[in-house]
């Protein structure tokens, strides 16, 4: 007999094995893995440069309004940091469902970045300059010119690629360009603010967030964009789980061939998911140039068009997933500031640890594979012993 | 005429550090490994060499050229290294290609930019983003550089330009001539024939994808010292996604993707000089530098039916698949 070390079915690895290879729970237990290794290694990180790990995680949640921060200014407390989270939040939950719906049926939305930016600087100068008209008017009017210009500009991409085979990933880059020059020049020589170098901020008649509400005896900017982005979560949820066509897309994401034979348009298929892939980022475009910022720094696409690609992931794909994982994004990346200024640390440490984070999630799938093997092993190792118990009985 | 010239110059000088960073991206494509994190891999092979350079230039007497050479290789290295975590991830750990990319292209960023500001608080004391690197010195071909029209291509030459043409040349002669470059395109079509010919499909594929971190590297590094004169976080303006398109549009060829290259460079140089010749303000220079955009994309609509792209990249290279 060979006198090697057996894998037993105790211990803390095939605990995590099963954890982790569990059918109905890996889509939980994996994503929770991937954040306590994050955790751990950026804890790790944070001691070689000589800082407190648990005050820096501390800080992270003060500085969204999870915890208490040491002191507040004037008229801030809690509430007007959880607002501010919320305002952050919503353009990024939203970019991430517009990767989501172009990636499930088989996409790369690379150009969320850009389709965001054309459609906060239509709504911003078709709207947003507009004074006369009165909020109840014009906030509508800026969801609804956000996702048609993210829609046009998302079928345009489907229709190039249908049409001429150009790949997806080429076409939204340059497009991406295009829309960077061309939004550039016109706000440079058009709608620029003399002082700040960017676009005029536009009325808060069309503002997507609420500045300055006072709630609790707080100051708080209220974002409309939250609540759309959660109805669109569950729109999104809908289209795939409970309609044909959503069915149509996902066969056409799952394997092209076989969806044309099953007679599924397929040229349809793309041109639609791009659409409204390019409408999810249209709405996350207005929440975050009429919204979060208010106002457009020329020829500088959103970081967070990419960052959206990332959350996507770290939320396996799914629109539910994409809520815990846009909420846990973007708690490292507004908590910078604040966590910067109490540990000392250069704010670019936040970027570091979402980066990490990603790693560890992009290796999401090599977990599964790793713990399905281990399972497979001690179903193996135990169906052996059995075998020569039963042959041990049998003499 | 002086401003066709200097389209010409100034094209060369933004097309040849591009095109190296194509040939990065089709070393990692044509093994089978889809690639978007060219972007990442020169801006973390720019930070090295930027490193290494700030570091000489403190404590050695060396020549600002041949500080820039040394810089040159050790971004090559320093790309190579960081393509490492590309590979792990494609390989070893079956992460999905595009998403390892992305996720690559966003540490880096952080990366590069978080150690930035430290090492430059450790060394001057100063929190700031950028390592100051002025601008390579140029040089003329005597004779030659006279010439109306061609001579321009001889003119003002950033001597980076000749060691990528050579570096470029060779990487051509190991992708086309040799039989690792052959194993490595099978890898890119089949990498289980490569195994069951005797080759190792995830070594080959490894080598590859950190060729191309390394080739990426140079031409950040290029970038650094050319159009930015220094490296920060502005060195992320995309030329890794534009080198990607040259790839894809050079139909992943080392020879068409020079010319798409060349292309690219001249017609940007080519906008802003329309725009100088015909006397407009600077703001309307933005209007010109869509101009290559939307030639590519009209170009594209012409030329991607005939395009043929490795028939495993993006796939994880599983052993036992038949």
């Amino acid at each position: 007999m060979k006198n090697e070390k057996v894998p037993s079915e105790k211990g803390f690895f095939a605990w995590l094995a099963k954890v982790l290879g569990h059918e109905k729970w890996n889509s939980v237990t994996v994503p929770i893995f991937t954040i306590i290794l994050t955790l751990i290694v950026s804890s790790i990180f944070l001691l070689i440069l000589g800082k407190n790990p648990l005050t820096a995680f501390y800080s992270f949640l003060a500085g969204n309004g999870f915890a208490a921060k040491a002191s507040y200014g004037a008229g801030n407390g809690m509430l007007s940091d959880f607002f501010a989270f919320l305002n952050i939040m919503a353009p990024m939950l939203l970019a991430a469902l517009a990767f989501i719906f172009a990636y499930r049926c088989g996409l790369f939305n690379i150009g969320i970045a850009g389709q965001m930016l054309m459609s906060g600087f239509m709504a911003t100068i078709l709207v947003g300059y507009n004074k006369a008209l009165p909020a109840a008017v014009a906030k509508p009017l800026v969801i609804i010119v956000g996702l048609v210009v993210g829609g046009l500009l998302g079928a345009f991409v489907g229709f190039l690629k249908y049409r001429f085979n150009i790949h997806e990933v080429v076409s939204t880059i340059m497009i991406n360009y295009i829309i960077s020059f061309l939004t550039g020049f016109f706000i440079n020589s058009r709608y620029v603010d003399s002082i700040t170098r960017s676009s005029k901020i536009c009325s808060s008649a069309a503002r997507l967030t609420c500045t300055k509400v006072l709630i609790g005896g707080y100051y708080c900017n209220v974002p409309l964009g939250i609540v759309v982005a959660l109805i669109m979560v569950f729109v999104v949820k809908f289209i795939f789980d409970r309609t044909v066509f959503g069915f149509d897309l996902r066969a056409v994401g799952s394997n092209r061939n076989a969806a044309t034979y099953a007679g599924i348009n397929v040229g349809k298929s793309i041109i639609m998911s791009m659409m409204l892939s390019g409408c999810l980022a249209g709405l996350a475009g207005v929440t975050y140039y009429l919204g979060y910022t208010n106002t457009i720094i020329p020829k500088t696409l959103a970081g967070m068009g990419y960052d959206a690609i990332a959350t996507a992931l770290l939320g396996n794909n799914t629109p539910v997933g994409a809520i815990f994982a846009s909420v846990l994004i973007t708690i490292f990346q507004n908590g910078a500031n604040y966590m910067s200024s109490t540990l000392g640390v250069a704010k670019e440490i936040a970027s570091v640890i979402t980066g990490i984070l990603l790693l560890f999630s992009a290796c999401s799938g090599f977990f599964r594979y790793l713990s399905k093997n281990k399972l497979n092993r001690i179903a193996d190792e135990k169906r052996a012993l059995e075998r020569a118990r039963k042959e041990a009985e049998s003499k | 005429m002086s401003y066709i010239n200097a389209m010409i110059t100034s094209g060369l000088a933004f097309a040849i550090p591009l095109f190296i960073m194509a040939v990065g991206g089709i070393y990692s494509e044509k093994s089978g490994i889809t690639n978007l994190a060219v972007e990442g891999f020169q801006g973390f092979g720019a930070f090295c060499g930027a490193v290494v350079a700030v570091f000489l230039g403190m404590n050695t007497g060396l020549s600002s050229s041949a500080i820039i050479y040394v810089a040159m290789l050790f971004s090559f290295i320093g790309g190579a290294i960081y393509a490492i975590i590309h590979a792990l991830l494609c390989i070893k750990f079956r992460a999905d290609q595009v998403i390892s990319g992305v996720v690559i292209n966003i540490l880096g960023v952080a990366l590069t930019t978080f150690l930035t500001t430290t090492i430059n608080t450790a060394l001057f004391g100063n929190a700031s983003n950028k390592f100051t690197l002025g601008v390579s010195p140029r040089f003329s071909v005597p004779g030659i550089s006279k010439i109306p029209i061609i001579g321009a291509v001889f003119t003002n030459i950033y001597p980076f330009e000749i060691i990528i043409l050579i570096i470029a040349v060779y990487a051509w002669y190991l992708m086309y001539k040799t039989k690792f470059g052959m194993r490595l395109r099978a890898c890119g079509e089949n990498p289980q024939a490569v195994d069951a010919a005797g080759g190792d499909g995830a070594k080959t594929r490894f080598l590859a994808v950190m060729s191309s971190g390394g080739l990426s590297g140079i031409g950040g590094i290029c970038f650094a010292y050319s159009l930015l004169s220094q490296f920060s976080p502005s060195i992320y303006l995309g030329y890794g996604y534009l080198a990607i398109a040259a790839m894809i549009f050079g139909n992943w060829n080392i020879i068409p993707t020079f010319f798409v290259c060349i292309f690219f460079g001249i017609a940007r140089a080519g906008g802003y000089q329309l725009c100088l010749a015909m006397g407009l303000a600077s703001i309307y220079s933005d209007l010109f530098l869509m101009i290559p955009y939307i030639l590519t994309l009209l170009l594209l609509m012409f030329f991607s039916k005939r395009n043929h792209p490795p028939k495993a990249a993006g796939e994880v290279y599983d052993k036992g698949k038949r």
